[in-house]
This record gives structure tokens, C-alpha cells and sequence, in this order.
């Protein structure tokens, strides 16, 4: 009976918080969202952001929240920086070109650092919700990222994305810009599933890097998801695991018809492909034999606005035929 | 040195070395049959023989078992024996030489160098030389850190194991530094890769890959059997070995640059795999005693069985994820040496 009656009062209060976000402006509302299987109330919007890494720093780029952030972190340290980003950063400064500590966030004043596990923060490392709480800084981490500290590891879905850019809409008071974001998002990926439904899914591989144990997406991992909505199999999208390594053997087994190569800035995927194509057991793979890669770029593969661009690109890859 | 084992012999040399080899067959046969995808064992035994000549034509392997089974799990399995064994050679070589029971492969910076060589490649260089610049940049760092060590202990007329022991832990943690410099400095692939170089891995094995190896562990092993008294000349000490007119220093040198070279070559293409060069000779010295002609061969078996036994765990366990077989052996090594040092009589 008890349980009953909470349960209704969280629903009732959900809706009613939504209620007051969705109907007006920016307000001073406390706002309460889930988040790796926390509860986070935020009193009032963040007004000193930071956010960690190209892929999260896009989504507060694209709920237009430049001027609600001090800095960025996290992007030049590896390599990551392209100019797209350089000029949607503007005048923002990069706080750390790695990791943040601690001190360099309170040193910014931040009040709010939208970061992920492995994204800027390590499980048991000094930068964690946890350590920020204690100076005032709110965290929200990646959803993608929760696999990683999670008992299992869920099947990834597009959700994932549609649910971060939703609740840092919310927090930020913009909550009806996060809604029409969605909404776009979703008419694009619908579009594509209109196009090529009907096919059959391709097998697909994703190739970040190693050569004696590929590290590879499972099916926790963005890339699953980008993958089915572009009409395509991760054939290791049944493997319990976000990111991870896994024996050749099974990429054989399973053999995949395209390979999607983790594109950094470089032309590194050029040797990795060879790698691939000239390995003895591999070059029998279908994509192998039929030369069939896409190069997807890291923000492309992680959580954030560029996986939709990457979706329409890689069905495009994956069903040439429907796309003249 | 036998941790109060004493020189006693419990079995016969040639009745153990059958009953070993039958088991090194058995657990090869054990690797190449199974893995992350299962292959029917009919397939198996089918793509084996064809590939030897001796096989039916109108096998029912598909294509793919046969790339599994010919160009990924054989020279695999190859590349466990010759590792393992080299590995389990150079270690009770070392053993002997320096009288130190702790004594190890990777004493000397080997590994730490080959892994620093790597990275160093991995984050500044790239790849110059085509495929091979990765093994050649980790076998120059093993041969740099080794020639390091050797240049630090011989600063004086006597080379002596302890100071052999403390340069190369010295050295070590030198270029620990240097390489954890590197991977802070460079970006995720450099993080990535040097999980391969200090733990190890047998994945990489191809065919073309695995002559030198076998070619360098064999030569090494002649080399150490032909010199197994001096050996133990050195292993009983030095003025034991100086009153046998066995040249103390020259020999301790030899038996350390050779020791080396077999571990850079083996480090190149397998990563650091340790414990497997401390713990084998520790067993073979309790199955036969302290003579090292009969524990030299008694460790390289041992030593074959053991790493193929350990890299199909690494394989099976969490299939299709992979293990990095180094994980294994020092969780493996560690427990074996808890259990000597609680057997040890005060």
C-alpha cells in the first residue's frame, strides 16, 4: 500500500515537474532527472558548465548552452580537435587538454560538469560525482558511459542519446529545445528505416584498433545502436560489453560483409585496413574480399549529435542500392 | 637455490619427458580444437590434414574453420610451445648464473624496454618500416635496456649477480617511467597497445612470423645444454666454479647476453609474459634436482605445456573476449609461489 502510494507520488511528481518545464522558459524550478541509476535534483539551471570531450561537448553545442559553460576539457590531449569544433567552441576556453582534476573545475567556478565514465572520469579516481559534490559541482554522466560501472550491460539503443539531450535540456531549462532536437533527430533516423526497410541487415565490424586482440564495440557500445538504425548486425552486438577486446577468431566466425574503421585525425585507418585486407585469416572475410569499409569518426561513434549524420552515411554504406 | 628442495630425484629423466611430450600433444591438440567459435573436431582434424598433405580432399570444413584453424589457432598453439619453453630455458639459465631463485627473464629491463620501444613507436614514429616496425622497435628497446643493464653492473672488473640484479631492476623502472611518460603524453592507441606489451598476448601469431622465434629459442637452447655443467659449475658458486676452471665472469656474461636475445626476440612477438621464466624451473628442479642438463629440457617441456594450457584459458574464459595471457600466468605464478613459500621448512 505504502509502495503503492510513493510510486504514484514520484509519477505524479515527474509529471507535474514536467508539466512546469515544458510549459514555459527557463525557470528557477528544482528539476529532478535519473541518471546512471541516481536520482539528481538541480535547484536551479548550471550557469558554469564544463563538459568533457568532443561528443558531450556537441550536445551542450547543439541545446545551444554555449553561454551557460567556462570551458571545455579534454579534447587537444588526444588529438581530437577538429575545426568544425574549434569555431562551435568560439571564445571557450579548453580548462585541461586531458583529464580534469578537481581543482581545475573548482578553479573555473564550475558548477555543473557533464562528463562520463572513462569520458573524463574513472571509477575510483579522484574525479568522480561523488568528489564534486562535496565543492558544489553537479554532475551528469553520459548514459553510453553507465555500462561501464553497471552490474550488466544493456543492449545499446538510440535512446541512450535522445535521453541525455532530453535531461540536459531539462536541467538547463530548455527543455522544449531538447524536445524539438529529438524530434528531428528521430524524423532523420525514421527516414533512413523507411528507406531501407525490406533489407536485409549486412553483418557489420567495428575496427578501433590492435592487431592481436581487436578492440571492438559490444553491444552496450554506441555503435550498436548506429549500426541497427542504419540497417545493419554489429556481429558483436551480442557480446556482454561496452568498448573491449575480443579474439579474431570470432570476428572470422562471424564474418562480417563491412567494417567500420574508428577514424581519428589521421590517416591511421589507412594501415589498419591494410592490416585487415593483407592479414592471412582475415582477408577471407567478406568485407575483406569485397574492400568494403566506412571510415566513422569518433564523435560520429559516440554518444552525441554527430550519430546522426553517421547513421544517414553508414545506410548509405550499407545499402547503396536504395540511396542512387 | 632449490628452496631447501635438496638434489634428489624422484622420477626417471627419460620416463618423465615421454609422459610430458604425450601431454604437450595432447594440450596442443586441446588448443587447436577449441576457442571463442566451435569448430567440428572432424573439421579440425580434416584442415590439419590437408594442410600436411595427408588429407581428404572433399572435407566439410567451411572456408572460414579452415582460416581459423590453419592461420589462427595452429601457429598460435606453435608460438604457446615456443614461448613457453623459451621462456622457461632462459629463466632457469638465469637461475643457475646469478644463484638467485627470484631470478627472471625480465630481470633485466627486457621488458620494460621492449615495451618502451614500442610505445615510443606507437605515439612519435609510425609505422616506417611496414609491419615489422613494431616487433623491430621492441626487440631494439629489450637489446638498449639489456646492453644498459650490462654497461651498469660491469662497471667493474667483477660482475657479479647482485649487482646484475639491482641495474636491472634499476633499469626497469626506468624505462617504466619512460613508457608511462609517453602513454600520458600520447593518445588512447598508446594506452591500449602497452596492455599488449606488459601483458602479453599470443594473438598476434601468424605463420610468417613465428620462424625466428623457433629458430632463436632452439639455437638458445643447444647453446644452454651444451654448457649445462658450467652451468652448474656456477649454480654451486663461484669458487666452486673457479676451482672446475670454468671462467666465472665471461660465462655469466655469455649465458646473460643470450638470455637477452632469446627474450627480445620472444617479447617482440608475444609481449612480457611473466612468471613463466620464474616458476617452471622451480618445478623442474623438483621433479629432477639441481642438475641443470636434466632441468633444462625438463623446464622447456614444462614450460611449452603450461603457456598453451594457459593461453586456451585465456581464449575460453570469457570467449569471445580475450584475455591478456600475462593476467593469467601471474595469478597462476603468484598463488604457486604462496604455496612454496607455506611448504618451505623453516
Amino acid at each position: 500500500m505504502a509502495r503503492g502510494t510513493v510510486i504514484v507520488g514520484r509519477r505524479l511528481l515527474t509529471i507535474l515537474v514536467f508539466a512546469i518545464v515544458a510549459t514555459g522558459p527557463a525557470r528557477a524550478e528544482p528539476v529532478t532527472v535519473e541518471n546512471c541509476g541516481r536520482s539528481v535534483t538541480f535547484e536551479r539551471p548550471p550557469e558554469r558548465a564544463v563538459s568533457q570531450d568532443m561528443n558531450i561537448s556537441e550536445i551542450m553545442f547543439a541545446l545551444d548552452l554555449r553561454s551557460r559553460m567556462v570551458g571545455v576539457t579534454g579534447i587537444t590531449g588526444w588529438y581530437k580537435m577538429t575545426s568544425a569544433f574549434r569555431q562551435a567552441m568560439g571564445s571557450l576556453p579548453e580548462l585541461a587538454s586531458k583529464n580534469p582534476s578537481v581543482e581545475t573545475l573548482v578553479a573555473a567556478g564550475a558548477d555543473f560538469y557533464f562528463a562520463g565514465w572513462y569520458y573524463g572520469m574513472q571509477p575510483g579516481g579522484a574525479v568522480t560525482p561523488e568528489s564534486l559534490a562535496t565543492f558544489g559541482i553537479a554532475t551528469y554522466v553520459l548514459s553510453e558511459s553507465c555500462a561501464h560501472v553497471g552490474e550488466n550491460a544493456p543492449t545499446a539503443t538510440m535512446d541512450l542519446l535522445y535521453d541525455d539531450v532530453l535531461n540536459i535540456g531539462r536541467i538547463f531549462g530548455r527543455a522544449d529545445r531538447a524536445a524539438a532536437l529529438v524530434r528531428s533527430y528521430r524524423t532523420r533516423v525514421d527516414r533512413v528505416r523507411d528507406i531501407i526497410a525490406g533489407n536485409r541487415p549486412p553483418r557489420v565490424f567495428v575496427l578501433d584498433s590492435g592487431e592481436e586482440k581487436p578492440f571492438t564495440a559490444g553491444r552496450a557500445a554506441m555503435p550498436t545502436a548506429i549500426i541497427a538504425a542504419a540497417g545493419g548486425h554489429n556481429v558483436l552486438g551480442d557480446v556482454a560489453m561496452s568498448w573491449g577486446r575480443i579474439g579474431w577468431e570470432a570476428v572470422i566466425a562471424r564474418d562480417p560483409e563491412v567494417v567500420i574503421i574508428v577514424g581519428y585525425q589521421d590517416d591511421s585507418w589507412r594501415d589498419r585496413w591494410e592490416f585487415f585486407r593483407n592479414h592471412p585469416a582475415l582477408s577471407g572475410i567478406t568485407a575483406a574480399r569485397r574492400n568494403r569499409f566506412v571510415v566513422l569518426g569518433y564523435t560520429e561513434l559516440t554518444p552525441g549529435p554527430n550519430n546522426i549524420p553517421a547513421i544517414e552515411k553508414l545506410a548509405r554504406a550499407l545499402h547503396p542500392e536504395r540511396f542512387p | 637455490m632449490n628452496m631447501g628442495l635438496g638434489d634428489r630425484r624422484t622420477v626417471p629423466l627419460p620416463v618423465l619427458m615421454v609422459i610430458l611430450l604425450a601431454v604437450l600433444v595432447v594440450s596442443m591438440a586441446v588448443s587447436v580444437g577449441v576457442g571463442a567459435t566451435s569448430v567440428p573436431l572432424d573439421h579440425v582434424a580434416d584442415i590439419v590434414w590437408q594442410h600436411l598433405g595427408w588429407g581428404p580432399l572433399n572435407s566439410a570444413a567451411t572456408a572460414a574453420e579452415e582460416r581459423i584453424v590453419w592461420h589462427i589457432r595452429l601457429p598460435r598453439t606453435i608460438l604457446a610451445v615456443v614461448v613457453g619453453a623459451g621462456l622457461a630455458l632462459v629463466g632457469a639459465a638465469l637461475q643457475a648464473v646469478t644463484r638467485n631463485p627470484l631470478a627472471d627473464p625480465y630481470l633485466f629491463g627486457v621488458s620494460s624496454g621492449a615495451a618502451f620501444g614500442a610505445v615510443a613507436v606507437i605515439v612519435h614514429v609510425g609505422a616506417v618500416l611496414g609491419a615489422a616496425t613494431l616487433p623491430l622497435a621492441a626487440f631494439a628497446g629489450a637489446m638498449v635496456a639489456m646492453l644498459l643493464v650490462v654497461g651498469v653492473a660491469g662497471r667493474q672488473a667483477r660482475v657479479t649477480s647482485e649487482r646484475l640484479i639491482l641495474s636491472g631492476v634499476a633499469v626497469s623502472f626506468l624505462f617504466f617511467a619512460a613508457t608511462n611518460f609517453l602513454i600520458f603524453w600520447g593518445d588512447q592507441r598508446a594506452a591500449h597497445s602497452v596492455v599488449f606489451w606488459s601483458l602479453g598476448g599470443l594473438g598476434g601469431a601468424r605463420w610468417e612470423r613465428i620462424g625466428i622465434p623457433i629458430a632463436v629459442v632452439a639455437a638458445g637452447w643447444a647453446a644452454m645444454q651444451v654448457t649445462a655443467r658450467h652451468l652448474n659449475a656456477l649454480a654451486a658458486g663461484d669458487e666452486t666454479a673457479v676451482g672446475l676452471g670454468v671462467s666465472v665472469d665471461r660465462m655469466r656474461l655469455a649465458i646473460f647476453m643470450l638470455a637477452a636475445l632469446v627474450t627480445g626476440v620472444l617479447v617482440a612477438v608475444s609481449g612480457a609474459i611473466g612468471f613463466v621464466g620464474l616458476m617452471i624451473p622451480h618445478v623442474a628442479r623438483m621433479a629432477v634436482g639441481g642438475d641443470y642438463r636434466r632441468v633444462l629440457p625438463l623446464s622447456a617441456l614444462i614450460g611449452a605445456v603450461f603457456l598453451v594450457s594457459v593461453d586456451v584459458a585465456s581464449r575460453v574464459l570469457l570467449a569471445p573476449q580475450e584475455l591478456p595471457v600475462g593476467m593469467l600466468t601471474a595469478a597462476i605464478g603468484g598463488g604457486f609461489f604462496i604455496w612454496l613459500i607455506r611448504r618451505a621448512k623453516p
